[in-house]
Formats: C-alpha cells, structure tokens, sequence
C-alpha cells in the first residue's frame, strides 16, 4: 500500500471549457438577462422603453428588487429564509412616520431609530431559529403577521389612519433622508437635456428640465449593496462561514464556524436590506402606508433562485440574485411597454421561475456529481 | 437543458401572439386608466367594461393596469411607467396624494393630459395639473348617508371596512358617523378581504354588541359575506343595512329588503366619461366647464330592475 | 511503549437521562500509535470519542492532556489543544470547493488597507501541495468536494487535520462505506499520517482493517470496556470474537459453516 506518489486519475475526463462556464450560479441569470432584453429590443423597442424615462423606471423597479433580493440571497445561503421581509418593509416605513411625523423627531432620529429597531427585529429572528431549532420558513412566518399586524394597528391607534403622510415637509433639510430619497448626477442630466440628448419637460413649474434629473439613491443603494454582498461573500473568511454555515452546518460547526452567529448577522442583514428599502420609498413618497410591501418577501426569493441560488442553501451568488431582480424588474415594466395584458405577468414570472429553477438543479448535479 | 429551451420558446411563442393581438388594436389616441384596486378586488370590472366600451365607440385604444397586491408604491411606478410610455393621455385615481402626485405631476408636465377619478378630491386634482376630477366626494357621500339613516332612527352602526390601508374607505365610515351625530370610535372594523373571514368578523362584532342599530359596508367585498352574516344571524331584513357601491348579491339584497339603500357612484361613468372628454378635447379641443361628479345616487327598492339587469357589468 | 500517552481518559461514564451510553471506559492514546477502537453497534463508541472531541462533557470520569486535567467546554476547546476528529458523514460540505473546506474555520487572511480579505492564492496553494503529499492529485482547488470520491474526501479532511498541527487524530468509521480500492487508499493514509508522530484513534467494525494499521485494539461493549490488546498479542479471530460478546458469535459461526 506504500503509495508512489500522486498520479493523475486516469478516469477523470478533461472537462471542456463550456462546462466550466456552466459550472456557475449565475449562468441561469445571465442568460435570461440577455433573452429578456433581447425579447422586448424586439417587441417594444420603440415603446418608450428604451428611453430615458422608460430606463429609469425599469431600473429603479429592479433596483428595489435588487435591495431585498441581496438580502435574502446571502441569507438563503446561510441556510434560512425571511418571509417577514415584506411586512418588515410596511412596518419600517410606518415606524419612520410615526417617529418623524406624529411625534414630530428630526427625520434623521427617525431613520436611525428605525434601522435599530429593524435590526433587532432580524436578530431576533435569527435568534428564535438557531435557539429553537425551528425552520426559519415558520418562524419568519410569524414575523410576517406580527409586523404587518403591528404595522395596521398603530397608526390606527394613533393616528386613526392607515396611511401617514407629510414626510416629505418634515424630512426638508434633513441631513440624512437625501441619502435615501435624494438622486445624484442632476447637473449631467440637465446638460444631456440642454443637449437634447433626452427631452425635457414641456409645461409646468418644471418646463425645460430634463425629464430625468438624476439617479434615485435606491439605485445607488442596490448597486453598493450588491458590490459590498458580492465581495464579502466570495472574497473573504466571514464569506466562507456563510457558505459553510448553509452548506452543512454541523460540519461547519465540528470545525469551529461560528454558525448560530452567522446565521443570526445574515438575519439581521436582511432586515437592513428591507430597511433600506422602505426608508427610500418613505423617503421618496412622502407618506407610509400599512399595506407597503405586501409579497415583496416572494418577489425576493424568486429573484434569488432565478439568481441561481439553491433553495437549499449553501450555494449562490449575489451578482446573480442581482441579475434575477433586474429580470423580474424587466419583465414586469416590460410587458407593459410591449402592450401585454398585465395579467399575464404572472404566467410570465411562473415560466421564468420553472426554468430558473430547472437548470439550476441540472447545474447543481454537475457540481456535485451526483446523478 | 434542450428540453427547458423548448418550453422557453413555446413562452415566447405565445408571448408574441398576445403582443400582436393587443397590437392590433392600436389605432387613434391612446389612454391608460391606473387604478389603485388590487386583482382580486371585483367592482372595478365596471370600470374596465366602462374603459372598453368609451374606447370602442371613440375609436380610440385604452388600456387598464393596477397594483397586483394594490401597494399604492408600486402603483406610482406604474403611473411613472405609463408616462414613459408616451400615451397622450392617462387616467388615475389618486388614493395617497403623497405617493401619487410626484408621478402624476410628471406625466402632466411631460405633455399628457390626465383625468383623476374615483378617489382623491376635486381640489388634489386642481394641485396635481389634472384636467379635471370625475368621481364621488367621499366623506360627502358619507355624510350624506349618515343624514339619511339619522333620518330613519338609526344612532350606532357598525362600519366594515375591507380596505383598511384606504383613506377614502376610513373617509366614508367618517362621514357616515359625522352624518348620524356620533363618534366613529370601535365602530369600524378592519376586516380583510376574504369572503369568509368578514362573514365571522361581522357575526362576532353584531354577538358582541347587540344593540348595533346598522350596518354599512364598503363595496360588495364586504356586502356580500355580510349578508351572508346576518343571514345566519337572523337579523338579515332587520336590522339597518346600507351600502356603498353596487354588485350583483347586492342588488338582489335591496330587492329582498336586506339592503335599505345602496350608494351608487356609478364608476361606469369614471371610466367612460374621461374617455370622451379626452378624446374630444384632443380632437376638437372642447372641455366641460367643470368637475363631474358621477355619485352619490341612492339606489332603493324602487327602481331597482335596470340596476338589477346590468349590475356588476355596467352599473 | 516507553512514550508518555498524549491523552488519558480515565473511567469515564457518560449517561443520557436515563440511558449509559458509556460505564466507565478507560482508555490512552500515544504518540505515533494508531490505537484502534472496536465493538459492535451501539457499543457507545462514537460518544466515547465524541467526549474526547468536547462535543459532550463525561458524566464523571477523568481527562487527562499531557499530563494534565482538561475539561473541554466545546469542539473548538478540543481542536485548538490538538484533537482533530474526522466523522463519516460531517466532514465536507460538497457544494463547497476544495479549498474552501480545506479552510473552513481558519481561512487565511490578506489584508488590504483597513479591510481583510481571504488569501484564496495561499489557501489554493497550499490545499494543492497537503493533498499531493496525501497522494491525490487535485485537477484544481476550485473543484467541488462533491466530485471527489468517498475515500479522496476522508483524505482532504485528514490532510486538513494534519495541517492544523493536531496531536491526536480521531477518525470515526472513515472506510465504513468505502470499497476496497479506497479503503486501502485511507489506511496507507493513516500509516503515513502515524509515521509523522501523530496518535490516531481509528473506530472501525472491520477487523481486518484494525490489523492492518492498528498499534493496540481497544474493544467496548455495551458501555464497558472488554480490554486492551497490544498488536501480536491478540488473533484477528479472538477480537472477533470479544466484540460479538464471544459466545453467540461461535454459535453463530458454526450455524454458518465458518464464512463469517
Ligand atoms: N445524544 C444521545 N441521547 C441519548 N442516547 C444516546 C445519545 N447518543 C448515543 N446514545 C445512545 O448511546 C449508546 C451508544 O451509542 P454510540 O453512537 O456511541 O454507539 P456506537 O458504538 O458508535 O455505534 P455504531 O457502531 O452503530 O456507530 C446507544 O445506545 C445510543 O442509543
Ligand atoms: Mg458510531
């Protein structure tokens, strides 16, 4: 048995080039993005889709899916789900009302207050699962009717309405809300409208600005959320531990992965996600209303498994929950633009998910060799 | 992986065939209508026969969207969406002034003419730039009620709102109360959507307090298992029941004497009426004086058959 | 055997509400020995080690490490004083690449700045070279374990303990679902891992693999130990034996014809 040195197995095939490609999570993801542009460059290119306007719009609907979809991406592959994140959305937005508007706070109080609370929420979230051991799918699912309850029953109480408004007059001058409800670039927009690159208003208080005057931050936001997900999880050590702690947690913890921790900050990630993606909206709109945020949880899951992200944990990548966000984002705006019945949106989205959902099993028996 | 292309295609396939067909029909102006209701709510069916039937005899294309879930955020994105698409004009009710009037304000000064309908008020409208408003002043319409039913000895009711997160809905159930003379205190109730869940919210409330004089429900989502409710109770013909809005159970509820009045905004008129008038202001530049105000109108026992006939269709 | 055990476990019990597991085993492991740890399902030999490990804490009973009282609070306690433990079916994640499970728990660290990243060229490198020296010629660290077969994943989590600089490796039933061909792959393992003056402990069923690897034999039974036996001191056949609990294996055997 005294071995002789390591000799290559003669058994193993040299794997092609393209089935290496294929090895990747995102493959699904990528290319349904390029089937779905090309679809609609055909059928609605000359809809406005593809202008200024209708980019914007498309864009800043996939970035809000991009926010949440990141979340439950890097905790889908620790292994857990969120079903709270919708009505964590509803109930953010209302606690930045209730705060800044009924008890009269700086805004800024308002949205820090907020994103404590809502990461303590998420704590304890993930706290509840790896205590008790429950599937996080129930346990979230709690959450869902908790908030969504809380988020219906305080304004009611307090303000005898389901929808707070006035924000926007307590958020003016607010050093934080821009950072949120702000957009960027409108000096670049307002030459390409002095250019007549893009057009510009043609009546109102706003007639001869540019029809888009700038980056909403929500984009910013998905964006540098996505970069800072997408490296930490393939380029550091805290990365590992998220892929371990999804992949095998025993494993993970025989060999000291601090998994509960893990599991708990990827809880707690989340619920920022939503956050962020409620301070924008209540930033942006103006108002909070108690039925914000209704099925968003779903729409972030779908966009992370269309991302190539195994339902199952331990496998996935960010950029391709990003690309599933920008998909659904596309096809949802999309089919408007192409003169499709909305309804069949969700035959669409059904089709889509199939799909995704099909190649990334085939693609999982590749990687793991399974048959 | 062949396999999964095939289906793939199959989609796009059909997905094309749809484009075309809707392409078709493209001919004249082009209005959008954006409601705020979610799918599963009903009564906006009237409004869509209402949008198609104006576009059919205008001869121009119309097309309806709404929110699936009804979140009001989602809706802005729409009305952003329609806007981008350059129709010449676009028609929207205003349910959250704060979520809506960014967007619309946009879509008015890119050159599109817009119509506010259904919610909102005539004076949001004047803010917004719309060309005018076309619907039923809520809390008036509320209060109107309440007069009514103060008139018929009424002093407590019970008020089920199945669309909570819905300003105008809290409006209603407040103008009822101020119309009676009373608070609207735990009056109200929030009962959901589901059919089956507002039937027992409404036996529980009635088990709960007996002495409830009346009964007001927001639309048919909620009449309808409400009668169902006092059904079972053995209260349905007894105790005072009005409603907003009309439908098919509804009807035949009024017909019955379950239902003393129902309140008919007539939303035929919110979808038809603007098609006409944008049609006509495009074409011949002509533009009513005024705001339409396409309710309250009572509909009792009395004239009830053209109702009954057309109810959930046209009326 | 003139070297000091590394580990001394000392009449250790181990109850589990109301079953014992383990009644009073004791048990040592020295330097460069494999000593090997035999008897029949249920024998409580995986709770015994797992006590070593610090996934559980003894009933009562003793450990003693270099000489010394040790009370290990939790499996991290245990490996950081040099007690690796492979199990069967826990070792690797397969969806994971090779090096990324090479590393797990003690990724190596670059720092950029204020920010710290994992050294993947480091971490490639050295996964790539442990493993040639294991005998298993990777086609690349980022292949997933999930590729590998049974007994190449038993390697890549013994050169991953032999890397950690553990004193003591535990390995609990590694060629349990192993065919012949990897089997033998794991045991010259484990005869080169020994040869470096690492103690391993090698829980198996298999009789013939205990003989071909094993120092000393240690057999449990029903919580107890049954002895220690030094390598020639004991036939194949006697152990057998001692593990069936010796009597009904003879009647079994002649009922058989002698093939067991
Ligand atoms: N966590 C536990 N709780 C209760 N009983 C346990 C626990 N772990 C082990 N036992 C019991 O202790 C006894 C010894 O189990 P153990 O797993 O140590 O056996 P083993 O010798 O490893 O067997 P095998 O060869 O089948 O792996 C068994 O009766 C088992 O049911
Ligand atoms: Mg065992």
């Amino acid at each position: 048995m005294s071995n002789t040195g390591a000799t290559v197995d003669e058994r193993i095939k040299e794997t092609s080039k393209l089935r290496k490609a294929l090895i990747r999570p995102e493959l699904g993801a990528i290319v349904g993005t390029v089937a779905v542009f090309a679809f609609f460059i055909v059928f609605a290119g000359d809809s406005g889709m593809f202008n200024p306007q209708g980019v914007l719009n498309w864009s800043t609907v996939s970035a809000q899916f991009m926010i949440i979809a990141v979340g439950a991406c890097m905790l889908m592959i620790a292994g857990e789900f969120d079903l709270s994140v919708g009505s964590m959305i509803g109930f953010a937005g209302m606690s930045i009302a209730i705060i800044s508007v009924t008890l009269g706070w700086p805004v800024w109080v308002a949205i820090l207050l907020t994103f404590a609370l809502c990461i303590a929420i998420g704590a304890l979230n993930g706290i509840i699962v790896v205590r008790t051991g429950l599937p996080s799918f129930i346990v979230t699912l709690a959450f869902l009717f908790i908030l969504r309850g809380f988020t219906i029953f305080f304004p009611q109480l307090i303000e005898r309405r389901t929808i707070i408004g006035g924000i926007s007059e307590a958020a003016a001058g607010d050093w934080l809300a821009p950072l949120f409800g702000g957009k960027v670039g409108g000096a670049f927009f307002v030459w390409l409208g002095d250019l007549g690159v893009i057009e510009v208003f043609s009546r109102g208080t706003r007639a001869g600005q540019p029809v888009v005057d700038g980056i909403p931050m929500l984009i910013i936001w998905a964006l540098g959320l996505v970069i800072v997900a997408h490296i930490i999880l393939t380029r550091t050590q805290f990365g590992n531990w998220i892929f371990a702690a999804g992949g095998d947690a025993q494993a993970a913890r025989y060999v000291g992965v601090p998994v509960n921790r893990v599991k708990i900050q990827m809880f707690m990630f989340t619920a920022f996600c939503a956050c962020v993606f409620a301070t924008c909206q209540v930033i942006e709109f103006g108002s909070a209303g108690a039925d914000r945020g209704l099925l968003k949880e779903f729409e972030a899951i779908i966009a992370v498994v269309i991302g190539g992200a195994l339902l199952t944990g331990g496998y996935g990548s960010v950029v391709g929950a990003a690309l599933g966000a920008l998909i659904f984002g596309v096809v949802q705006q999309g089919l408007f633009f192409a003169g499709v019945e909305s309804s069949l949106f969700r035959v669409f989205l059904g089709v889509i998910l199939l799909f995704a959902v099909i190649l990334n099993t085939y693609i999982r028996r590749i990687i793991t060799g399974e048959r | 992986m062949k396999k999964v292309m095939k289906t793939l295609t199959v989609a796009a396939v059909a997905a094309t065939a749809m484009v075309s067909a809707n392409a078709a029909m493209a001919e004249g102006e082009r209005y959008i209508l954006v409601s705020h209701a979610p799918d599963s709510d009903s009564w906006w069916n009237t409004i869509k026969n209402g949008l198609a039937l104006g576009g059919e005899q205008m001869g121009v294309s119309v097309e309806y969207r709404n929110p699936p879930t009804g979140d009001l955020a989602d809706m802005a994105r729409i009305i952003e969406q329609a806007a981008a698409s350059a129709p010449d004009g676009i028609i929207t009710t205003l349910a959250d002034f704060d979520v809506l009037s960014g967007p619309i304000r946009n879509a008015v000064d890119s050159g599109i003419e817009v119509i506010i309908i259904n919610s909102g008020t005539p004076e949001q409208a004047r803010e917004v730039g719309a060309l005018m408003y076309v619907g039923q002043p809520e809390y008036d319409a509320g209060f109107a009620a309440g007069q009514r039913a103060a008139g018929d000895g009424v002093s407590s009711f019970l008020c089920v709102n199945h669309y909570i997160a819905q300003p105008a809905s809290t409006e209603r159930c407040q103008g009822f109360a101020d119309g009676l003379g009373v608070e609207l205190g735990n009056q109200m109730i929030d009962s959901g959507q589901d059919p089956s869940e507002i039937q027992n919210r409404v036996m529980a409330y009635l088990n709960a307090n007996p002495d409830t004089d009346a009964v007001l429900t927001l639309g048919p989502t909620s009449a309808d298992p409400t009668i169902m409710a006092l059904d079972q109770m053995g209260l349905a013909g007894d105790i005072y029941f009005g409603t907003f809005d009309l439908g098919g159970d509804i009807v035949q509820a009024i017909r019955d004497g379950v239902i003393e009045w129902g309140i008919d905004q007539q939303p035929f008129l919110q979808a038809y009426l603007p098609v006409v008038v944008l049609t006509n202001y495009h074409r011949f530049g002509v533009l009513p004086g005024n705001n339409i105000n396409s309710g309250p109108g009572f509909v009792t026992a009395d004239a009830l058959d053209l109702v009954a006939d057309l109810a959930g269709e046209y009326r | 055997m003139t070297t000091e055990p590394i580990i001394q476990m000392r009449d250790i019990a181990k109850h589990f509400g109301p079953v014992i597991a383990l009644n009073g085993v004791s048990f040592d492991i020295r330097p460069g020995e494999c000593h090997c740890l035999l008897g029949d399902n249920g024998a409580g030999k995986s709770t015994f080690i797992k006590t070593m490990a610090g996934v559980h804490k003894p009933t009562s009973g003793e450990i003693l490490f270099g000489g010394q009282q040790m009370h290990f609070d939790s499996p991290r306690d245990a490996m950081e004083a040099g007690i690796a433990t492979v199990y069967q079916d826990l070792a690797m994640i397969p969806l994971m690449s090779v090096t990324r499970n090479f590393w797990m728990g003690r990724e190596p660290i670059r720092k950029v700045g204020p920010f710290k990243f994992m050294d993947f060229k480091t971490a490639n490198d050295v996964t790539m070279a442990e493993m040639r020296k294991m005998g298993i010629n990777l086609r690349s660290p980022d292949q997933a374990v999930g590729t590998l077969s049974g007994g190449e994943r038993q390697t890549v989590a013994i050169a991953r303990a032999v890397h950690f600089g553990a004193k003591v490796l535990i390995l609990d039933e590694p060629t349990s679902a192993l065919g012949v061909r990897q089997t033998a792959n794991v045991l010259s393992t484990i005869d080169r891992v020994r040869k470096t003056g690492i103690g391993i402990v090698f829980i198996t069923h298999n009789v013939r693999h205990a003989m071909a690897v094993g120092d000393r034999f240690t057999v449990l039974n029903r919580g107890k130990t049954l002895g220690t036996a030094a390598r020639g001191e004991i036939t194949p056949e006697a152990l057998q034996d001692l593990m069936a609990g010796g009597q009904e294996m003879a009647a079994l055997e002649g009922s058989l014809g002698g093939t067991v």
